[in-house]
């Protein structure tokens, strides 16, 4: 086990290492850099923009030199723990991107957690009363939770919100709270507006996990040792919980480590919508103005979030499901 | 330094006396919040922050204090916000109908007859809002940063055709002198650029630079950054530049000052009134009345549209007022608490049509360069059909000409080949050469190729344009012109310029009041004239390599301009204008389409002295000269 971990990591430097100079070169793609947005903004006011001052922003930012030798001064700094400047805010990356991946990590943990409450005990009933009713409540609704894009949901829930109640769904505090300390009044408020997010982050999550957990349940609740247990007089609820289930979940934690990129990625419009102070909407302006410090910075730090998930899944996976044993070996 | 000297050894009594002396007796009025600040010595009191004569503000009516006036911004370089309710403070100011420069920070100007000097005196005792005096010295000293080549700007300052020197007369009285006329120095002055001369404080900013403090370098680097340009630039960033705002401590002369800083993790930024802001109304009573300004900072503009239907907004006009909006916002009046004010834009035209006249391919060059052709399409376009179906009936045909509320309205220039004639636009089509058509109708060439205009929008910044250009291209393809659309980003947009790889772009119609600052449609004046940019960089010196020569009617409205911008006589300037548009006229370079309609302002119905119209435009940053700083809530 120990090696295979040791292996692991090994690869996963490898990984990212590939994954960083992918990322630092899809950035660059697009034409122009962040001066030419720059300059694009300050002549759509009417203004002269001097070459001169073009010149010296260039040679500020090194973004007249090579992509090699940007890259090498990136990741070199990145590994002193210094992502570099974002052009938009002119601050250190490090300084904006760890308030934002936070909202972000919290949020989306939280949008899992729900997902995987309501996600298996519905799941599991369908399964287990297949036909019924209930399954096909659960059928229905999934298919909903599926096919109903995530930010038009955000949208037609603000505008219930809004029409019913009078209140606007948005942000994910009070303005008294906004810049307040962490403090038991702030938690409270922090929980009253982020249900909205919540319940749209996991809405399609939890549909998606209710299809799969009844397929693989219905596969494992007709196998033999099923049989057995029930006729050996387990009590029903263990027959179920107890293998099936646990088998059952294998696929589930196997792609753990997709979940939060794969929530990042997907909650952009969603945080774009209900303005969410998270790291998805920033991730897409810094892509639109070209900010490519701080782009970079989320994209690594994504990729980051995913190997390690997928670790984490692995190792999870031996733990849960005694068949795979890779230390035996 | 004499005035400080004054200040410490006769104290308040002499201010008392001097004030008594200088001017009318000011009643000194001040928020009731400062009141308490003054009694504990946190504070000076009221006379001693105001100048000795401070501004007065006339507004409709004398107001109350307190209350806090909210808007929504976007995340993100939405500086302008706060240019445009904050920060405009500059030496002199435009008045509320456009039409004069107002005395500000500068009490008084001379220009020479020439326009290359200007004598400016100060305001006698404006402090910034840490309390040190605002003088000449700190005018010298924004000057000199702006114009060092290590501290990257870029302003009228540092302009390399026309650099200004500075000539410090006194502690109030100041020149500067430029090497070639500059008529045009006030307008600029009081526009947003005029923000510039008088951003930075010396006592503040000259820490963080190596001529006045020799470890600045060694600083920089303890804070963080690898030059001390960089760091002087965070922390007293120039201008406007959004990073300015992300420091509460840079001391500034607006009527309010940063509580919560505009940065990338603060979902609402937020303003305190600024103690020793320099303004009185004609009661007496120092400005501004609205305690605090709260700015929601949102990524989405859904979110603030349901801020303001829902009555959360006070006072707002940018980002929500959209046309779609319209009906939305009228019937939410009632339950928001709310009406609605009228706003009219700057922008003359809702879309202009700018064939690339400096084309690369020899053929279209000639085809574009063809006025008989533009005439063509002009008449080939059902504009009421556009204004019927996007803009609900609102506007009306036009062309990119000044608007009706300009003193430069020309009905003919605004409606000349408006009418919709298919008949006449294939007249001048076929005298355009274009008389043979292929199998599926489209006219050809000169060299046999199909007619096949590629037009580059940028559909984000503007919905409806995509809705007009489907339009447009069946209504030119029913004469037998195809229309191709290339929807593209921003970045994409502006680097196909310099390469000249372009048959069209298109853009709103700038230009329609603010005729003289920005006549980028008028003739080849700068950057913005897309419709011929090789001819603009041969004009404006810039981008050599792609410089080409005018055509001469272009070439002679440059030199009309050249001379409009050496007077500092209006009525002259006003003369040379008029020539320019008529050339303009004659020649007819871009296609108009109808005339950009009037938006509108969301109003909290218990928010006095707020205007319930304004003209709007970047140059014209409304509503901060309708002077906010007298708005007051009931």
């Amino acid at each position: 086990m120990v090696q295979y971990i040791v292996r692991r990591i090994i690869a996963i430097v490898l990984t990212l290492f590939a994954i960083s100079l992918v990322a630092f070169a899809i950035i660059q793609l697009p034409p122009g850099d962040y001066l030419t947005t720059y300059i694009a903004s300050l002549a759509a006011t009417g203004e002269q923009v001097d070459p001169r001052v073009i010149e010296n922003l260039r040679r500020q930012y090194a973004l007249g030199e090579p992509f090699y030798v940007q890259y090498w001064q990136w990741i070199t700094g990145i590994l002193r723990g210094d992502f570099g400047h974002s052009f938009e805010w002119k601050r250190p990356v490090t300084e904006l991107i760890w308030g934002r991946m936070g909202n972000s990590i919290l949020l989306e943990g939280l949008a899992v957690i729900v997902m995987w409450l309501v996600a298996l005990p519905i799941g599991t009933y369908a399964a287990v009363r297949k036909y019924s009713l209930g399954d096909y409540l659960a059928t229905i609704g999934g298919f909903i939770g599926l096919a109903v894009p995530n930010f038009l949901f955000a949208l037609i829930l603000m505008y219930v919100a809004f029409t019913w109640f009078g209140t606007t769904l948005g942000g994910l505090y009070s303005p008294a709270f906004e810049n307040a300390r962490w403090s038991l009044p702030k938690v409270w408020d922090f929980l009253s507006h982020a249900w909205a997010p919540i319940l749209v982050l996991s809405l399609a999550g939890t549909a998606e996990l209710i299809r799969i957990l009844r397929a693989n349940l219905l596969d494992e609740l007709k196998k033999p040792y099923v049989v057995t247990g029930r006729s050996k007089g387990l009590p029903e609820w263990k027959v179920i919980l107890k293998y099936p289930v646990r088998l059952a979940l294998n696929p589930l934690i196997s792609t753990i480590g997709w979940l939060l990129p794969a929530l990042v990625s997907g909650s952009v419009i969603v945080s774009v919508v209900m303005n969410l102070p998270t790291a998805g909407p920033m991730l897409l302006r810094s892509l639109t103005t070209q900010d490519m410090y701080l782009a970079g910075a989320i994209i690594l730090l994504l990729s980051v979030l995913t190997v390690i998930g997928t670790l984490v899944s692995d190792i999870l996976l031996a733990l849960i499901d005694p068949r795979i044993r890779y230390g035996s070996k | 330094m004499r005035k400080e000297r004054l200040l410490g050894l006769a104290g308040s009594v002499a201010i008392s006396a001097v004030l008594a002396v200088a001017g009318p007796a000011w009643a000194q009025q001040q928020a009731p919040a400062l009141e308490a600040l003054v009694e504990s010595g946190d504070l000076p009191p009221v006379e001693e922050r105001l100048p000795a004569e401070p501004q007065v503000v006339e507004a409709e009516s004398i107001g109350n204090y307190g209350g806090t006036w909210r808007m929504g911004m976007r995340g993100g370089g939405d500086n302008g916000m706060i240019v445009k309710t904050v920060a405009y403070e500059g030496l002199v100011r435009f008045d509320d109908q456009w039409q004069e420069v107002l005395p500000n920070l500068a009490v008084s100007w001379e220009a020479s007859e020439d326009a290359r000097e200007y004598t400016f005196t100060l305001r006698e005792g404006v402090k910034w809002s840490d309390g040190k005096p605002f003088t000449t010295e700190d005018i010298a000293f924004a000057v000199e940063m702006y114009q060092d080549p290590d501290y990257p700007a870029s302003s009228w300052i540092d302009n390399p055709n026309n650099m200004p020197s500075i000539e410090v007369i006194d502690e109030l009285t100041f020149k500067l002198i430029f090497p070639n006329p500059n008529g045009m120095l006030m307008d600029q002055l009081a526009s947003t650029d005029g923000l510039h001369i008088v951003s930075l404080q010396k006592d503040y900013c000259s820490q963080f630079h190596p001529s006045y403090n020799e470890n600045a370098a060694a600083d920089a680097e303890a804070a963080g950054f690898s030059s001390w340009a960089l760091h002087l630039q965070d922390r007293c960033a120039w201008g406007w530049e959004t990073i300015r705002y992300a420091n509460p401590e840079l001391p500034v002369l607006y009527p309010w000052v940063i509580e919560t800083p505009y940065t990338a993790n603060n979902s609402r930024v937020t303003w305190q009134r600024n103690p020793y802001y320099w303004k009185v109304d004609t009661e007496g009573n120092q400005l501004p009345y609205i305690d605090t300004l709260s700015m929601r900072v949102s990524e989405s503009t859904e979110e603030l549209t349901l801020l303001a239907l829902n009555g959360e907004i006070d006072f707002q006009e940018r980002h929500i007022a959209t046309t779609v909006n319209k009906p939305l916002f009228f019937d939410g009046q009632e339950q928001g608490d709310y009406h609605l004010g009228e706003v009219v834009p700057s922008a003359s035209n809702t879309l202009v049509l700018q064939l690339n006249l400096n084309h690369d391919d020899e053929a279209k060059r000639e085809l574009f360069q063809n006025k008989d052709f533009r005439i063509g399409l002009s008449h080939a376009l059902d504009r009421q059909e556009i204004i019927d179906v996007v803009f609900t009936g609102q506007g009306e045909p036009f062309q990119v000409a000044p608007r009706p509320e300009s003193q430069f309205y020309d009905e003919e220039l605004a409606k000349q080949y408006t009418e919709f004639d298919p008949e006449l636009a294939v007249q001048h089509l076929e005298a355009a050469g274009l008389t043979e058509t292929n199998s599926d109708g489209i006219r050809l060439m000169s060299d046999g190729r199909p007619v096949s205009i590629t037009v580059d929008v940028i559909s984000a910044l503007r919905p409806e344009w995509i809705d007009m250009l489907e339009i447009m291209q069946l209504q030119l393809a029913a004469v037998g012109i195809e229309m191709e659309l290339n929807s593209i980003d921003r970045t994409l947009f502006y680097d196909k310029r310099p390469g000249n790889d372009y048959d069209a772009q298109i853009w709103a119609g700038d230009g329609g009041l603010e005729v003289i600052q920005d006549p980028r449609y008028y003739f080849p004046a700068h950057a913005e004239s897309v419709w011929a940019y090789k001819w603009q960089a041969w004009y404006t010196g810039t981008d050599t390599e792609i410089a080409e020569e005018p055509a001469d009617w272009a070439k002679e409205q440059m030199e009309l301009y050249t001379e409009l911008r050496a007077t500092s006589d209006a009525a002259q300037r006003e003369e040379l204008m008029r020539q320019i548009l008529e050339i303009t006229k004659e020649q007819f370079p871009v296609i108009g389409v109808s005339l950009m309609p009037n938006s509108y302002s969301i109003i909290k119905n218990n928010l006095r002295n707020a205007p319930e119209t304004m003209f709007n435009a970047w140059l014209f940053p409304t509503p901060a000269p309708m002077n906010p700083v007298t708005w007051y809530f009931e």
